[in-house]
Formats: structure tokens, sequence, C-alpha cells
């Protein structure tokens, strides 16, 4: 029986060995199954095939390529800044040599600049792309660095050396998947360094060399912006006499109005106590409920802020209410006059109270920090930010706007007074792509101002008799609520 | 040996059955080589006989004659096999003559007259000599003769005919009296064409026969003159007879009144030998159209021909190339430079090949009578296969498999480029000459760059092409890839496509890169415009200052509506309408002002360069170089070619050869334009980032400098982004 037992594993085994596959093959199906999963969805089990390859098959060549997509899952998914980062750097301690190597080293300086609070954070982040260049210049990951190191600059206001990274990809690598992106980024590093001519330019580029990118619907709304403002010589608004959005009670009481990048306009009305979404068609969606509601703005991750007096709907489903620190130790004290909130780029929550007249600061977890800018009083009955960084509030009682930056440094000003205009009762402020000011004056319409605060246009006269709230469209037109018509009004 | 004395009549039956039995044998002799027995015997009778005639000249002659018995002995031998060829038969008649006339002088005169008669049966018409013999020898040598040779005439009509005694030649008709042996003869006269004629004859010694024979003809003749001369005459489809000459003064009559110019009309030629029935005649000559005809030959005669004239069958072919000044050469004949007219080009087909230092141009065409030819030669670089090497020993011998797979996947199929198999010994020499291999030519062969470079370049001298294909072998196992080389001339990094070379399919790719051409033009107004969502159709931005719009008076903030009457929603219809055309074509242009006043604006589009991008995956570098380096080559000193140079630096910086793009770049910054576009302000700035890719950080700076004081070059094109902002902040500026 043994003797046969034993023959017939010996007959088996030669085609048992045929039948197996190498580790390499295995891992290099594990790998491509994985990135399959990846494109599908079905991000859990992609993570299971790589972290397989990584503990399974660790003397393959796919380890490397397995911990690339370990730490973009981490990054991309579980938004675990540790996790990923453990992993890239596995890659580029223990594979340095390896084709995943490039991509490792771009994802930590992404990692970086992505969490960055100081300009050594960013100077970190444009190291880690500098290495890409200089140790694999013939990698794929080249053009995407550099493209990262456009974003770096930018975010540390070098927006000169944000260009030349960007430029650099059009120029030497437009057939990379970063070039649509990098042409984009050029042309809004232009506009946003005021060569608006040369920006619009290139954004037309966007719509000309990838039209099917993305990046070329934005860039249109892009041009279109610009050249209302600074294409035909002088700036140009026609009142749109077809655009209708929202009825009835929804539109009585508006305390704000703000569009969304998809076209979705939020509309905060107290008399029907909520925000009301309109689809671009018109359609309305479902509202947030919400009592005393005075403004909105938009969070850096697209989340709406919807303030009322006593609280702030911070996404649509995170209420929150505020308190300061009391007289006495360890006492609290609600903020029950909200006026105007924001999330900042590195996470903090500001709120004006109107009857503190400040702004307090939150960090990320909304434990108090303190008062913002300063321990001033101010009437701050609108903030917003404008998408670089810079933090735009409306001061009711000094009629002025002023931005500031995180650390509270003023960067600009909008005086109340300035060569053409008065502010007398501004209401409303609104930022545009390109850190251009709309400021909805009850008494004057809407003012428009350059980033160096030198009025470009006013919009109102006859058309508008009472500016209450205003917002800007992702392709420059000026959306103004009327209190007196109790309608939505559009400037193209 | 000696010979007795037969009976007159007895000998001459013994000759008339004899004779044919001769014949038969001389008949068998070989006309041609002799055999080396022959040979061998007939060199030992010549030294014989001249022993022998040396012997009868001295003192003792009579001691010559057994040297003559054993010199008529041994070829008598070769006589009677049939084998004795005519220097034998001199021979033997000298012999025969000398013994006779030894025993003459010894006073045995039979032994002389059997001498002499057998001389006389082997030649009937042999005379002794009355210079060199003495009278009484004559005469004795004549009366013999006189009793053994009778004699014969034959004429015939016409005269000319063969005339064959008992199968043996004798003349050609008409012929006086010929002596011959008397006898009985079957004689046979014959003549191509007619009916030979055969007669019995008895001839008697003393006696004189003659014949008069009137031939029958059997076969016709026709005579032809043609106009001009040296035409083929071809009859039933094989070649018979060409014209030549002129017609003889007697024909010049003749020859007018059958049509002809007697100046260039041919003599009269004769197409002899035509069987009776009907045939086809065709008058062929190089450059004139062939002519056919039908003769009718019902009867054996001489047929007159109509006059044939032949008219010309030529064509003209004009030749233009791009570039121009290459040397044409039709049927492998220099004919000159392009551009030029070839009047008289020979109806039919022609090879033609056009040859320039930038490639070449080959086609086979066929041209008809009186048709015009325009022939556009575009010369296309030219690509020199310079064969398959295999990385592993083992790998060595599955060469020529792959050779012969590779050149029928490649050769007729490669249409942007002449595909030329390269003479190994000229690339051997090329490439020893630097102790190099082929190898050397790889990718990553650790060869310096330098010397690949310069070998690539003395090469393609060598072999007049542009660039080079080698295949490689690599050691797999399976053998059934291999590896294409494509690389430019001063060039030393290659592309590589792998294919497996058994399979067609495989080429298709590699051969679909190849083929495609790069886009160094395009057709350019200089009207920059942009989308944007406030007007039915699209503001323009920006006017590039000496641009065909510029010239057209186009303005800024202009709305444009329609190109050629088509609506125009958005920047890309525009970029679309003006792809569709060409330079100096004409776009009509549809605005709307700011006060709403409608205008169309006709603009001349001239051509904008456009710079090769510096990655793009999609591009065979090497294949743009190649077409570059033929633009260099074929339009020297011009702008095309100084762009073409610029672009030929961007390729050496897509490889990192920034030592080759500087030195492009300088000769391009000396070449190019300072106007507004691509210029030398551009030059100057990709001076300026080569150099500092180099090191040469100081010099570089420089370059930037230099280059932002070109206020209006740009790179892309003549659209593209300022240099000036760039170069300036490189600079330091």
């Amino acid at each position: 029986m043994i003797l046969r037992r034993t023959l017939l594993l010996v007959l088996l085994l030669p085609s048992l060995a045929a039948a197996q596959t190498s580790p390499e093959d295995q891992a290099r199906g594990l790998l491509e199954d994985g990135r399959t999963y990846r494109k599908e969805g079905k991000l859990k089990q992609a993570l299971d095939n790589f972290q397989t390859i990584v503990s399974g098959f660790p003397n393959t060549s796919f380890v490397d390529d397995a911990l690339l997509e370990i730490g973009r899952y981490y990054l991309e998914v579980d938004h675990d800044a540790a996790k990923a980062r453990d992993a890239f750097e596995q890659v580029t301690k223990r594979f340095p040599q390896s084709d995943g190597a490039p991509g490792a080293y771009y994802y930590l300086g992404r990692l970086t600049m992505e969490r960055a609070a100081a300009a050594t954070d960013i100077d970190d982040a444009l190291a880690q792309f500098a290495r890409v260049q200089r140790l694999y210049p013939r990698s794929e990951w080249v053009p995407r660095a550099l493209y990262a190191t456009a974003l770096a600059h930018r975010k540390s206001g070098r927006l000169a050396e944000a260009a030349e990274a960007a430029r650099r990809v059009a120029l030497e690598h437009p057939s990379s998947d970063a070039a649509p992106a990098a042409q984009f980024e050029l042309a809004q590093d232009l506009a946003l360094s005021g060569d608006f001519r040369q920006a619009m330019e290139e954004f037309q580029q966007v719509r000309n060399r990838y039209p099917e990118s993305e990046w070329s619907p934005l860039a249109l709304d892009r041009i279109t912006a610009l050249y209302r403002l600074y294409g035909a010589g002088k700036p140009t608004f026609a009142l749109d006499p077809s655009y209708s959005v929202g009825a009835g009670d929804t539109l009585k009481d508006v305390r704000g109005i703000l569009m969304m990048p998809s076209r979705t306009l939020w509309v905060a009305s107290d008399k029907v106590k909520s925000a009301i979404p309109f689809a671009p068609d018109g359609k309305m969606g479902p509202g947030l409920a919400g009592e005393d509601l005075q403004s909105m703005s938009l969070a850096p991750n697209g989340d709406l802020l919807v303030t009322a007096a006593r609280a702030v709907r911070l996404g649509p489903r995170n209420l929150q209410t505020f308190a300061i620190p009391g007289s006495k130790p360890g006492e609290t004290e609600p903020l029950e006059k909200l006026g105007a909130a924001a999330v900042t780029p590195s996470g903090s929550v500001l709120v004006s109270d109107e009857k503190k007249k400040k702004v307090f600061r939150f960090d990320g977890k909304l434990q108090y920090q303190a008062p913002f800018p300063d321990a001033k009083e101010r009437q701050i009955s609108r903030i917003v930010l404008d998408g670089e960084g810079g933090i735009v509030m409306l001061d009711r009682d000094e009629k002025t706007v002023r931005v500031l930056d995180e650390a509270g440094r003023v960067l600009r000003t909008i005086a109340a007074h300035g060569p053409g205009y008065d502010l007398r009762k501004p209401v409303d402020v609104a930022v545009d792509g390109f850190r251009n000011t709309y400021v909805a004056d009850e008494e004057s319409g809407v003012l428009v101002f350059s980033p160096q605060g030198q009025l470009l246009a006013t919009l109102g006269g006859a058309d508008v008799r009472k500016a209450r709230a205003v917002t800007v469209d992702p392709s420059g037109g000026v959306l103004v609520y009327d209190e007196k018509l109790q309608r939505i009004l559009r400037f193209k | 040996m000696t010979v007795t004395r037969p009976r007159w009549s007895l000998l001459a039956l013994a000759l008339a059955l004899a004779a044919p039995l001769a014949r038969g044998q001389e008949a068998a002799a070989p006309s041609g080589a002799l055999s080396e027995a022959v040979q061998k015997e007939l060199a030992a009778v010549q030294d014989l006989i001249a022993r022998a005639t040396a012997e009868f000249e001295g003192p003792q002659q009579s001691r010559s004659i057994v040297q003559f018995d054993e010199i008529v002995t041994r070829l008598e031998v070769l006589h009677r096999q049939g084998t004795l060829p005519p220097r034998g038969r001199e021979i033997l008649s000298t012999a025969y003559e000398m013994r006779a006339r030894a025993y003459y002088n010894i006073g045995l005169q039979e032994k002389a007259a059997d001498s002499f008669r057998s001389l006389i049966q082997l030649n009937p018409q042999y005379a002794v000599s009355k210079e060199r013999v003495s009278p009484k020898v004559v005469d004795y040598f004549n009366s013999v003769k006189k009793a053994l040779v009778g004699y014969l005439a034959v004429s015939s009509s016409p005269a000319g005919a063969r005339v064959s005694l008992n199968g043996e030649f004798l003349s050609l008709t008409d012929f006086f009296p010929l002596e011959v042996l008397a006898g009985e003869y079957t004689v046979e006269i014959a003549r191509e064409g007619y009916r030979t004629e055969t007669r019995t004859i008895s001839i008697a010694a003393k006696a004189t026969e003659t014949l008069q024979v009137d031939l029958t003809r059997t076969l016709a003749s026709a005579f032809v003159v043609t106009e001009p001369a040296g035409v083929e005459v071809w009859l039933d489809g094989q070649l018979k007879a060409t014209t030549s000459g002129t017609p003889g003064p007697d024909l010049v009559e003749m020859v007018r009144a059958k049509g002809l110019d007697p100046a260039r009309a041919s003599g009269r030629t004769e197409l002899g030998n035509l069987s009776l029935g009907s045939h086809n005649l065709e008058f062929r000559r190089k450059c004139y159209e062939t002519v056919k005809r039908q003769i009718e030959v019902p009867e054996a005669r001489d047929y007159e021909t109509e006059g044939i004239k032949l008219q010309d069958s030529v064509a003209s072919l004009q030749l233009r190339s791009e570039p121009p000044g290459a040397r044409i050469f039709l049927d492998g004949e220099a004919m000159g430079i392009t551009p030029k007219d070839l009047d008289a080009v020979c109806s039919g087909r022609h090879h033609v090949e056009v040859k320039h230092t930038s490639g070449k141009f080959v086609q086979d065409i066929v041209v008809s009578k009186d048709e015009s030819v325009t022939l556009d030669c575009p010369i296309r670089p030219s690509l020199a296969y310079l064969g398959v090497i295999a990385e592993s020993a083992a790998g060595e011998r599955f060469i020529p498999d792959v050779e012969e797979k590779l050149i029928e996947n490649l050769q007729q199929k490669v249409t942007a480029l002449n595909f030329v198999p390269a003479p190994r010994d000229t690339v051997d020499r090329v490439l020893e000459s630097e102790k190099l291999t082929r190898k050397a030519l790889l990718a990553g062969s650790g060869v310096d760059p330098d010397i690949v470079r310069k070998v690539t370049i003395r090469l393609a001298e060598a072999l007049e092409v542009q660039g080079f294909l080698l295949a490689l072998l690599p050691g797999e196992k399976l053998q059934r890839t291999a590896v294409l080389n494509l690389l430019a001339a001063g060039n030393t990094v290659p592309d590589t496509s792998d294919v497996t070379f058994g399979e067609s399919a495989s080429y298709m790719r590699f051969l679909a890169e190849v083929d495609r051409k790069a886009t160094l033009y395009r057709p350019w107004t200089g009207l920059i415009t942009v989308d944007t969502s406030m007007y039915e159709g699209v503001p323009v931005l920006r006017v590039v200052a000496g641009s065909p719009a510029a010239q057209a008076g186009l303005q800024p903030a202009e709305v444009l509506t329609a190109v050629d009457g088509k609506g125009v929603k958005q920047t890309s219809d525009l970029l679309a309408a003006v792809e569709a055309k060409k330079a100096k074509d004409k776009l009509g242009l549809s605005f709307k002002g700011a006060g709403g006043a409608a205008r169309t604006v006709d603009v001349t589009l001239a051509d904008t360069p456009q710079e090769i991008p510096l990655n793009d995956p999609s591009l065979l570098y090497n294949k743009v170089m190649i077409d570059l380096l033929a633009q260099i080559q074929g339009y020297p000193g011009t702008e095309t070619a100084a762009f073409a140079r610029l672009n030929l630096a961007i390729c050496a910086m897509h490889f990192g050869d920034f030592a080759a793009a500087h030195e492009h770049l300088l000769k391009a910054r000396a070449e190019l334009p300072a106007r507004p576009g691509l210029s030398q302000g551009t030059a100057l700035y990709y001076l300026g980032l080569a150099l500092e890719r180099l090191g040469y950080k100081k010099e570089a700076v420089d370059a930037y400098r230099a280059a932002a004081g070109f206020k209006d070059a740009t790179l892309f094109n003549n659209d593209g982004p300022s240099v000036a902002p760039l170069a300036a902040r490189r600079g330091g500026n």
C-alpha cells in the first residue's frame, strides 16, 4: 500500500511542479489584479492584493510597486498620512533604483505639501520633487513632479516660479498625463500675477491642445471670466434678462447666495428657514434647515458652510455650535450671534460673533484658539476665502474689505472710499478665481475690485435696487440678490 | 610502303566506289577540334616532312624517298579513317609530289607516275608549280594527270548554287571547267530557296562535261525599304533582318515612288526564303511606332513591299524635384539636373532615378507617344539597412532566416524612406577605421558617443544615406524576436522597436511610425482668439505682429463669427479651417465689431515653422532627425534648413545629447531670422538650456540674456509663448 502511494506520488509530482507558477509570475498577477480592482473601485480588495505581495512575495521585483500602491491607498482613500508616508519611505529606502522609487518621492513630496503649515514644509516638498527630476530624469514621474513643484510654489506665493515649473511640463512633456493640469496651472499663475492677456492665451492652449481633458471646460470658464474683465478694454457686464431661479418664499428674506463650482446655486432664505440648492437647470434640491440664517461660505474641501445665529453647519451633517472661554476659569461662553464662518486652508474654523464683535479661531478639532487676527473689536459680517490662502473679511462698520493670511497679516485692503467709489452699505462680498473682489452694497449695487483694490466696474444702476447678497459663477458672471425686487439677478 | 599501279579501269571503279567512302569518312571527319592522337600524328608528320624536304633538297635526294614513304603511309591511314585534316591533306599532297619528283630524278619514272597518280586521286585539281619544278617533271605530271582527269563545268540559273559531286562539295555555280577524276558522278546542284537538282554524269579522262541547270524556285523573297534605316524586321515573331545603309543611286527614284525620303531611307533589304502563304511583318525601332503589315506570298518569286515609314513615338517628360538641383538618371543615363524638361523621350517603360545629397526618388514610368508627363520627384531620405547581429553565439544560426524575413517585411513596405541594403564591405571598412563593430551603434554599447557620432556621419557620407537600421537578435532561448535599431546619422542613441520577425503584423507599428512625417510647418494666420461663453463666435485677443492677420488689418476685440461662410463657435473651428488649407490659400473671415457692424476680410495664409516636442512618446525621434537632415541637406542656407537645425537640436536634447544640441544651436542661431516668431531668440534660449545642462552656467546666463533681448521671439511656433520673459527669468533679470 505504502509502495503504491509512494509510486502514485512520484508519478504525480512532475505534473504538480509544472502546474505551479513562479513567485515572480504570481506577484505580477496579484499586482495587475490589484490595479484592476482599484480602477473598478474595489479598493479594499486592491489593498489586500498589494499587501499580499509585500508579505507573501518579498523577494520578487514587484514589492516596490505594491508598496507604492499601498501608500496611494492610505493617502487617497484612508487619508492616513502616517501610513502613507511609511509605505513610500519603504520604497525609497529599500528600492532606490526601482521604477517605483520616483513615484514614492513624488508622493512624499505631495504629502508634505498638502500638510504644509510653514514655508520650510513647502521647501521640503520641493526637495522631494527635485529629487525625482535629478535622479530619474527619464521617468514618467518627472512631469508629475514638475507639476507638483508648480503647485508648491503657488502655495508659497511664488507665482513666477510656479509658472516656470508649469511651463516646463507644457514645453518638455506635452504628451504626459500631467500636461493638461500643468497648462491650466500655468495660465492660473499668470492670471494671479496680473498677466491677464497671457493667462487667457494659456487657458486657451488648454482647450486647443487638450480639448477632451477635464481642464478644458474649466479653462473656458476662466477665459470668460478674464475676458469679461480684461479682454475688451473695459469690463463688460450685462443683465441677463432670461435668468430666473427660485420662486415664492425661497426668494424672500434671503441672507446669502453662494455659487458652487458645480454651478449649483445655494440660496439661504430665512423666510423658509433653509438653505436651498438650485441645480444649473433651475431644479430645486433638498435644503438644509437653519434658524436665523446669516451667511454661507465654501470650505477648501468643497463643503458648504451655512452660518446661522447660533450654529454653523459644516457640511451636510455636521451642525456645530461654538463657545469661547468665559470670564472664569473652566467656564465657557456660547457664541450666539454668529454672523459668518469659514474654514481656512489649514483646517481652522473662523467664526465671527456680532455680539462680541470679534472673529474667533478654532482648530480642526474645533478647540478654541484665539481671536483672529487680534482682539480688536470689529463687526465682521462676512468671511470668505479667496482660493489662494487669503481670508477675506467684510467689516460692516468700517465699510472695508480686508484680506489676511492665516497668520493674520493683512495682505490687501479695499477701503471705504477710493477713486470712483464709495462703500456706503456693504452687505456681502465674493471673490472670483483671480482674487477679484465683488462687494454688494445696498446703495451702490455691486462693485468689482481688482486684486490691487482698483475699481474695475460697478454693476447696478437701474437694474439693482437693493443689493443684499452677491456671488460669482465659475465663468465670472455675477449673481445679485435684490431685496426689493426679491429676485436673483445675473450679470454676464 | 610502295604503291602498285592498278589498271585504269579497275582504278576508276575503285575510285568510284572508294570516293563515297572517303567522302563519308571525310564528312565524318570532325570539322572542329582534332583529336589528340591526330594532332600528335600531324605534329610528328610535320616534323618528318621538314626533314624529308631538307633531304630532298640535299645532295642525296633519293634518301628522302624513304621518308616520304613513311609520311604517305601514316597519312594514308588517317585518310582511310576519314580523320585527315586539311593540313594533313596538304602534307600528303606535298609528300606525293616530292616522292614522285625524287623517283623521277633517279629515273624511276613508273614509280614517279604511281606517286603522281596517288596525288591526283587525292586532289584532282593539283598543279605542280612550273616555277619550282623542272619542265620535264611538270610535263610528266601533266601527262599522268591527263590520263586520269576530265573536266566538269556547271552553270545554273540563278547562279550561286552549291555543286557537290557524290556528296562532296566542288564549287559554286557558275564555274569554268574544273578538273575532276574521270568516273561516274552524281552531281547535286543546290541553292536555298530552290529545288535541289541532281544529275548523273560520266566524265572520261581528258573529256569535258558541261551541265546547265535551271533551278526551280521554291521560296519567295520580299524586299523592304524603311524610313528611317536601322529598323528591325520581324517575320512571324522572329527577327529576320535589320534594314541598313542608304538607297543606291539606282534606287532613289524607286524609294521616292514608295513615298519615302531617300535621304533617310534604308537600302533595299531582302527577306529571303519566305515560305508560300501569309506572313506577319512587324517593323520595330526604339522611339518609333511599330508598323505591322501582312504579306501574301502565293508564288515563289521576289516581292517588292511598299515603303515602310515609321512615325516618331516620343513623349516629353518634365521632371521636378523637391528639393531641386537633383541629378536625373533615365535608364541609367545621366540627363541633367532638376527641374528639367526632356523632349524626345522614347515611349515605353523607363526607370527614373533622381538623386540628391538629401536622398533620392526612384520610380518606373511608362510614357505613351506624344504624351507630356510631369513627374514630381519628392526626394526621400535613404535608410541603410546594415543587417542583423546576434547577441549570443547561439543566435548566429538564425541570422540568415531573420535577414530574409526582415527584408521581405521592410523593403517594399517602408514608403517614407528609401530602404537601401548597405554594401557589407563599405560598412566594414568605415567601422574598422575606428576599430568598431556594428554593435557600437546599438543602445548601451558603451562606446564614446563622440566616436559613434563621427562614425555615423562618415558612414552616411559613404553610403549616401541619412540613417541606418540594424537588427539585433537578443539572447533569448526561443528565437522569435528581433530588435530593430533605427539611428539617424550624427546621433548616438537609436530608437528601438521589437518585432516578431516571422510575423508580418508585428511590423505594422514600426512601419506606421517610420512612415509618419513630423509636422514641421503648418498653415498660419497669426490670429489669436479665445473661447468665451459671452459671444456667438470667438473674440480676437491678439494679432501677431507681421502675420497674415496683421497684414489684413485685423484688430483685437473683433468677434470672429464665421470662416469661409461656416459658423465659428469656438477657436478649434478656426484652427480646423486653417489646418485644412495650406500657405498662400485664402481664408474668408467674418467679424462682428464692437458696434455690431459685420465685415468679411480675406486673409492669405502663411506657414509657421513648428518645434518638435521635446518629449513625445509617439515620435520616433531618429526618424524625425533623418527627415530634418534631409531638409538641411536639401535646402542649404535657407530658412527651412535653419528651422530644421533648430529642431535637430531639440531632438538631440531629447536624447540628452546636449553637446550635439549645442553645435546645432550655434549654427541655427546664425541662420535663423531675427523677426517675430521662431527666430534667433528661440535658438539662444535653447542654447542657454543646453549650456546649463552641460554645466557652463556663465555662458548659459549670457545666452539667456541675449535671448531676452529678442522681444518678439517665441517658442513652439510663431504664435507661441514669448521667449523674453522666460529667458529674462533664467538669465537672472
